[in-house]
């Protein structure tokens, strides 16, 4: 590594001294240490490696803190651990932030005190990303999605042309031959967004959910534009890039003049979206921002589709995304759109608010020089869906599916990994 | 007034002074400004986060680490006994009062005297296992160290306060250090592990993640 330069150590350390409110301080200046959190981690626990554990995460940032922005750490910097930013320092905080996290949450619900780790981690990866030094494949992931509108970098026309082919497609389907696929439709109630992994490897899932609508009777569009859920700028640390990808749906929403903007089925873009996205714009939302799991079942609810759950007869478990359940508050509505849709559920355990992450979150998925690591941690995933005996395996979201999709190739787990919209679309049942 | 007492009392008055100015530095910058629209609710996420997560069937780091999470508890408890009995100590016909009441001292003593060696337990776990070991550093055994010797110089101060020049000057010494060492170190956790708590709760309120839902009648 180069060697660290004072701009960017004082860009680094501006967001520690310069904090926005009183969370920073408070969860810096919490931790004590007990070290009971390592086992809440995958990483810790798979790995095995101390450097993983929760509070070693939150030390980094922490003796910074204190080195640079307490008395005792200017003064006694050994007493307290105060460490200085320096080029070893940002190579460690580099390899555990980003390499060895996936900012799941799941160690902050079970810390003693109730430090927020993974807000912490984040706040790390702000520091590195000031410095510029966000690894390059997760950046490069942020940059496809600020230079074309969406994270994969596919261009309008393959992107209209898979819409075109899924819709002839689904066309030729019994119940659905006049269900279309409406691209860039002005006035709608709903602007359905993708994660680009569905136009690219998951096309299914998009008439899938495309179906539903046509179930529901639903007034809804996609934009052959501005489609693409994902906002790694939660993963990069980069607020300011975070808040261009989060104005690229803003403001197709007030283009197309939609109703409601609504999250397709991933995680973090719908944290992104949903609960970060007003943050980093700095502005409320003038609409409405739902997650197509509660317009699913505002469809269920309201009686706008019906449901056979007999035709999902195999066995079906649920993974809880940790954006959408830990950090998002969607625990039961995930479970009631399952429990609708197929005959035989059955849950991890654990599961909901205490369920261990995929492995995938946190932009590991992007970040290939981690895929070893990735692979491994994701064990404990596969332990949980392998001692379930379910055939499918129903998520939420994208990056998921791609990580579950991996785990039960990688451990053997012969295992179906499907979306909500794919499970509830294979349970509707058609009026003649 | 003896003068190791005015030393415990000058050092407790820096340290409530310093503490207050870090709950001043947090009312001051307040709490997190959320542009996002609200699904849940701040209070009930607060409240929750303060009494039922905090129980031991909520936390791995409890029910997967009982014996630890329990001297914890202990210890803390100890901490905060000592804390109280100092104030009273402080007092002196409270003081005067306090002693006349053996009972109450053999008490007293007793309690602290499981809390100390709580805290030699969690201190010599830190010393001894390898993973504690590479997380801790010299505050931490400092912050350890300094609150257990408080609990076990009160100890001896409810043995022998009444009669013992010698355990008074002790004790209030030992006192004196923990409040000048307190906004030092780690131990600001005093302050901040509940300000860490009202984040949290505000945080999981704010998404209706805390309180847990209620699960929906599916059928």
């Amino acid at each position: 590594m180069n060697k660290l330069t004072k701009a960017q150590i004082d860009a680094a350390l501006k967001l520690l001294k310069m904090p926005a409110d009183s969370k920073l301080v408070t969860h810096l200046n919490a931790c004590v240490h007990c070290g009971l959190c390592g086992t809440s981690c995958m990483y810790y626990t798979t790995l095995k490696e101390p450097r993983y554990m929760p509070a070693r995460k939150v030390e980094m940032v922490a003796s910074l803190y204190r080195r640079y922005c307490t008395l005792t750490g200017k003064i006694f910097p050994h007493l307290v651990h105060a460490r200085e930013l320096d080029e070893q320092m940002a190579e460690e905080m580099i390899d555990v932030l980003f390499g060895g996290c996936t900012m799941c949450g799941r160690c902050v619900k079970h810390c003693s005190i109730g430090v927020d780790i993974a807000y912490i981690v984040r706040v790390g990866r702000q520091m590195l990303a000031a410095m510029g030094l966000v690894p390059a494949t997760l950046q490069a992931t942020v940059d496809a999605a600020l230079n074309t509108g969406n994270n994969m970098g596919i261009p309008t026309e393959e992107f209209v042309d898979t819409i075109q082919w899924m819709e002839e497609d689904m066309q030729s389907e019994e119940g659905f031959e006049k269900a279309t696929i409406p691209l860039d439709k002005e006035g709608c109630h709903v602007l359905y967004t993708l994660n680009p992994r569905e136009p690219k490897f998951f096309p299914l899932s998009i008439s899938a959910m495309a179906k539903v609508f046509y179930a529901a009777k639903e007034s809804w569009t996609l934009s052959s534009t501005m489609y693409d859920v994902t906002n790694y700028g939660l993963f990069n640390g980069n607020n300011e890039q975070a808040g261009v990808i989060a104005k690229h749906l803003h403001d197709e929403v007030l283009k197309l003049k939609a109703e409601t903007l609504i999250l397709g089925e991933c995680g973090h873009g719908s944290r992104a979206t949903r609960w970060e996205g007003p943050n980093y714009l700095g502005q409320a939302y003038e609409f409405e921002v739902r997650t197509v799991v509660e317009l699913i079942n505002d469809y269920i609810r309201s009686g706008r589709i019906k449901l056979n759950p007999a035709l999902n007869a195999e066995k079906v478990t649920l993974h809880d995304p940790c954006n959408l359940v830990r950090n998002g508050g969607l625990l039961q509505e995930l479970r009631f759109a399952v429990r609708q849709s197929c005959a035989d559920f059955v849950e991890m355990n654990p599961c909901g608010n205490d369920n261990y992450c995929c492995g995938g979150g946190g932009g590991q998925l992007a970040m290939s020089e981690y895929n070893e690591r990735r692979l491994k941690i994701g064990e404990i995933k596969a332990n949980q869906i392998r001692a379930t005996g379910a055939k499918v395996v129903v998520t939420p979201c994208h990056n998921c599916v791609d990580q579950l999709t991996q785990l039960s190739h990688h451990y053997k787990l012969n295992v179906k990994i499907k979306t909500i919209a794919e499970i509830v679309a294979d349970a509707l049942v058609m009026e003649k | 007034m003896d003068w190791y007492r005015i030393v415990a009392l000058c050092a407790a008055c820096y340290c409530v002074l310093v503490m207050g100015l870090h709950f001043l530095r947090l009312i001051r910058l307040g709490k997190p400004k959320d542009l996002s629209r609200k699904s849940g609710s701040v209070a009930k996420g607060v409240a929750y986060s303060n009494t039922a997560a905090m129980m031991p069937n909520q936390k791995e780091s409890a029910y997967m680490h009982l014996p630890t999470y329990a001297a914890g508890i202990v210890f803390h408890l100890g901490i905060f006994l000592s804390l109280l009995l100092f104030i009273l100590l402080m007092i002196p016909p409270v003081e005067a009062w306090l002693f006349s009441l053996e009972w109450l001292c053999a008490l007293l003593a007793a309690c602290l005297c499981v809390s100390t060696v709580c805290g030699f337990v969690l201190f010599f776990k830190r010393i001894i296992k390898k993973e504690m070991r590479e997380l801790s550093h010299l505050d931490d055994f400092v912050s350890n160290l300094s609150t257990t010797m408080f609990q076990l110089f009160t100890l001896l101060a409810m043995c022998y306060l009444g009669g013992s020049r010698c355990v008074s000057t002790a004790y209030y010494l030992v006192c004196a250090w923990l409040f000048f060492y307190l906004p030092v170190g780690k131990l600001r956790h005093l302050l901040y592990y509940f300000a860490a708590r009202y984040h949290l709760g505000f945080f999981y309120g704010w998404r209706n993640v805390w309180p847990p839902q209620k699960k929906e009648n599916h059928e």
